[in-house]
């Protein structure tokens, strides 16, 4: 069975351009907006085998996002990836710290990207 | 319609400076009053200072004299050190002091009219345009919002025609992979089938080639048959003549028996005999010639029919023909099959292709998200310039302002450097403005912890 992956991004063309690329890729895909989005919809019995969150969002943001995740049982495991276009070094370290599984910088190449998940979910 | 607005906005700074001129003309005198009162007063202070001054050095030098006790000399050195050298500094600073402002009054009062005119003419004019840059910021702001959104709108179409495209690429792989598993099993089962029949055309091939072999040799035994047959005509011959020379034996002992008389009675009986012998030698030779020649004609007959079978078997050499066309073909099928089967796989590859440019096309349309931050930035640069120069534009209107900022474009500029998200903005704003970051950008772009 296919792999699902809950993109959580702020940007409708990322989201989109990523669903296409995932779905192109054989990966099945869930959405969410922003990081209060992504809970909701985990709370809605959604088990996604990996996480893929932007950084800067309006509202929860993706290191709290990753924070809170990590504070559910359910979500302790799952891998958590960043794709963003922040460079500064200390929130890396600090999503490195709250429990990130890596961290990924926009504009990211499809081929890349795919090749990064089927690292972190080896079998997919 | 530029140089238009142009000239309407030079037309309406020159009204508001003839005003202001006008305005100017008519305090003129009373700002030459002042300037003088001022420039009586400086003197008149510095007079005052410089008199009080003698007046210190007077009293000093009354208790310095030589009558005087050595306590009030050390008094009158520590008044010197420290309320004279002192005093006479602030004086000599005082003086320059008033002198510059002197001299800027005088360079003020040397202006004339027109001059004071220009320069509040400009001064309008710079209030005038920092207040117009507001809107000129904003249409510009709003210029970046409509074209972010715009293109935002108009990358979703795009890739929401490439999903489609991935739909039905998706539909199409799916009949490639069906295609190649009838392919495979098509080429599979024809291989099987060409493996059975290839073993059925070759016992047909033997059963075939056994059979003409069979012919052949049946033909020949009856052909030497025949031979043989005919070598019996000459014996045939050889009896007849016989018979006929017994025949003509008999006739003349016969002959002799009837010249011999009585004693010649008994030979006379046995050429009879002999002559019957004769007669029936002939008859047996006539006979045997006959069924000879029946035989032989059968025999010949069942040679032709033979020799008509071999040449009808051998004729069916076509059908071994047919058969060979059939291996053929099917050889022809069966490569067929795999030619198929790898013009298949090589569409697959191909589209295997496709899908890894569609992601590649995918990832590049990321820079819009990329475009829209940086563009958002620039955006809120443009709001903090406006701020910025609504609040120089306040400060010029007010007339107690001292020329003191709170913020300056250098301190905004500098500010940003510590709120880029990229290291692409820091770079630019590095390469353009100078200075340096605290932080490291070089760490790479995926990084699993």
């Amino acid at each position: 069975m296919a792999a699902t992956i809950l993109i959580v991004d702020d940007s409708a063309t990322m989201i989109m351009s990523l669903k296409a690329t995932l779905t192109l890729n054989g990966f099945m895909v869930e959405t969410a907006n922003s990081g209060q989005a992504a809970l909701d919809k985990l709370k809605t019995g959604i088990k996604p085998n990996l996480i893929l969150t932007d950084i800067n969002m309006p509202g929860m943001g993706g290191l709290e996002l990753i924070g809170k995740l990590r504070a559910l049982p359910p979500c302790r495991f799952i891998p958590i990836l960043t794709l963003t276009t922040e460079s500064e070094t200390t929130k890396r370290d600090e999503a490195k710290r709250l429990g990130a599984t890596g961290w990924l910088v926009k504009p990211l190449a499809g081929a890349e990207l795919v090749k990064v998940i089927k690292r972190v979910l080896p079998g997919t | 319609m530029a140089q238009a607005h142009s000239t309407f906005r030079k037309d309406g700074i020159g009204a508001t400076a003839a005003i202001q001129a006008q305005q100017v003309d008519s305090s003129a005198e009373g700002h030459r009053r002042r300037l003088n009162r001022t420039r009586n007063r400086l003197f008149a202070e510095a007079t005052v200072r410089f008199a009080l001054l003698l007046l210190l050095w007077f009293l000093l030098s009354y208790f310095l004299r030589p009558e005087m006790p050595f306590y009030s000399l050390r008094v009158g050195a520590m008044l010197g050190l420290f309320v004279l050298l002192p005093g006479l500094l602030y004086a000599t600073l005082a003086f320059k002091e008033a002198k510059l402002a002197l001299t800027d009054l005088r360079a003020f009062s040397q202006l004339t009219r027109e001059d004071i005119s220009r320069m509040l003419a400009s001064r309008t004019a710079v209030c005038t345009e920092i207040h117009d840059s507001s809107p000129y910021i904003d249409v510009m702001h709003s210029q970046i919002g409509d074209s972010l959104a715009e293109s935002e709108v108009e990358v979703l179409k795009v890739i929401e025609q490439i999903g489609i495209l991935n739909a039905k690429s998706n539909e199409q792989r799916a009949h490639i992979a069906q295609s190649i598993r009838s392919s495979r099993e098509l080429t599979e089962n024809t291989r099987l089938r060409g493996d059975s029949n290839k073993q059925t055309i070759e016992a047909i091939e033997t059963h075939l080639t056994t059979q003409t072999d069979e012919f052949r040799k049946n033909f020949d035994r009856i052909r030497g048959l025949a031979e043989e047959i005919a070598e019996l005509n000459p014996f045939i011959q050889v009896i007849t003549s016989i018979a006929q020379q017994t025949s003509l034996l008999a006739l003349n002992a016969e002959i002799e028996a009837a010249h011999a008389g009585e004693a010649g009675h008994g030979f006379a009986v046995v050429a009879n005999e002999v002559r019957q012998l004769a007669v029936s030698s002939t008859k047996a030779g006539a006979d045997m010639a006959a069924k000879i020649r029946v035989t032989r004609r059968r025999v010949e007959e069942e040679m032709e029919l033979a020799h008509l079978s071999l040449q009808r078997h051998e004729a069916n050499n076509a059908m071994q023909k047919m058969v060979e066309d059939l291996c053929h073909m099917q050889s022809e099928f069966a490569r067929n099959s795999q030619l198929l089967l790898d013009v298949i796989s090589q569409v697959d590859t191909n589209y295997e292709e496709s899908v890894n440019r569609l992601s590649e096309a995918l990832g590049h349309i990321q820079f819009q998200d990329v475009m829209r931050q940086r563009l958002e930035h620039v955006q809120e640069a443009l709001m903090e310039m406006s701020d910025h120069l609504h609040q120089l534009s306040e400060s010029l209107d007010d007339k107690t302002w001292e020329g003191q900022l709170d913020s300056t474009f250098k301190s905004i500029l500098g500010a940003h450097l510590g709120r880029y998200k990229m290291a692409s903005q820091t770079q630019t704003h590095l390469a353009i403005a100078g200075g340096s970051i605290d932080h490291d950008n070089s760490r790479p772009a995926i990084e699993l912890f």
